[in-house]
């Protein structure tokens, strides 16, 4: 507790504090998971689980895992619908810009589309590309 | 030729991660998708489970133990770069759909 290896920065003290709630935040959650029904069935993630030779007893660690990777796909997605409305804004900017077309903006269909995707894709260090023999 | 069976025919584990993709866009406020894309996300998802299962092995290998525990899983997601932050207000979100578990009847009549 003497400040006197921290030369009076208290920063290190909140740090540790920081890490236990992140912690406790993810045990809890984990507690939660017992009876909890996942998007993706538990038969399905197991299978899968199972090709790479995971075999696990405990359905909390399916259902982890199952959560765990929509959530990635969910902030894939998410990047990619920015990047579809920030295009069709500027499309639609640079075009009209009136503002009966500010209006559509609001109720806009959106699509993803790979124009969209690839980007978003690309922040995460994935590089989309088709085969070279691929038409 | 084996491919083309599984495309007619389908491979009902895929079709779950489909539909499962489909949900997460519908969700997200896409109307509509590519075919390229939900194919591209279904690939990426179903790899990523694999991925996911073969890291979180190697790590509870690496301790000598055979089954899995959750510390294990929790270090390869972790390794592989994915964010557990706000993992529990995702699983616990209201407007999640939930994919009825497919019935054995298919697989008895084999």
């Amino acid at each position: 507790m003497s400040g006197g290896d921290n030369f009076g920065i208290h920063r290190g003290a909140a740090r540790p504090q920081d890490d236990r709630t992140q912690g406790q935040i993810l045990s809890d959650f984990l507690l939660q998971l017992e009876d909890y029904t996942p998007t993706i069935p538990d038969a399905v993630t197991s299978h899968y689980l199972n090709t790479a030779g995971f075999e696990a007893n405990d359905p909390r660690i399916v259902r982890l895992i199952s959560i765990a990777a929509q959530k990635f796909i969910s902030d894939v997605v998410n990047d990619a619908l920015q990047h579809c409305k920030t295009r069709t804004s500027n499309v639609s900017g640079s075009s009209h810009g009136s503002s009966k077309n500010k209006a559509g903006t609001k109720d806009r269909k959106y699509t993803l589309t790979m124009e969209d995707l690839t980007p978003a894709l690309a922040d995460y260090g994935i590089t989309v590309r088709k085969a070279h023999y691929f038409v | 030729m084996e491919k083309q069976e599984t495309q007619t025919t389908g491979n009902p584990r895929r079709k779950i991660l489909h539909m499962a993709i489909s949900s997460i866009l519908m969700e997200k406020g896409f109307e509509s998708a590519e075919k390229a894309c939900v194919e591209t996300l279904t690939e990426m998802l179903q790899s990523l489970l694999v991925e996911i299962g073969q890291s979180s092995r190697n790590y509870c290998e690496l301790s000598g133990r055979t089954t899995p525990v959750i510390g294990d899983v929790v270090v390869a997601l972790i390794n592989m770069g994915i964010s557990l932050q706000g993992i529990d207000s995702f699983g616990k979100r209201d407007s999640r759909h939930i994919i009825p578990t497919p019935q054995q009847a298919s697989q008895q009549k084999q």
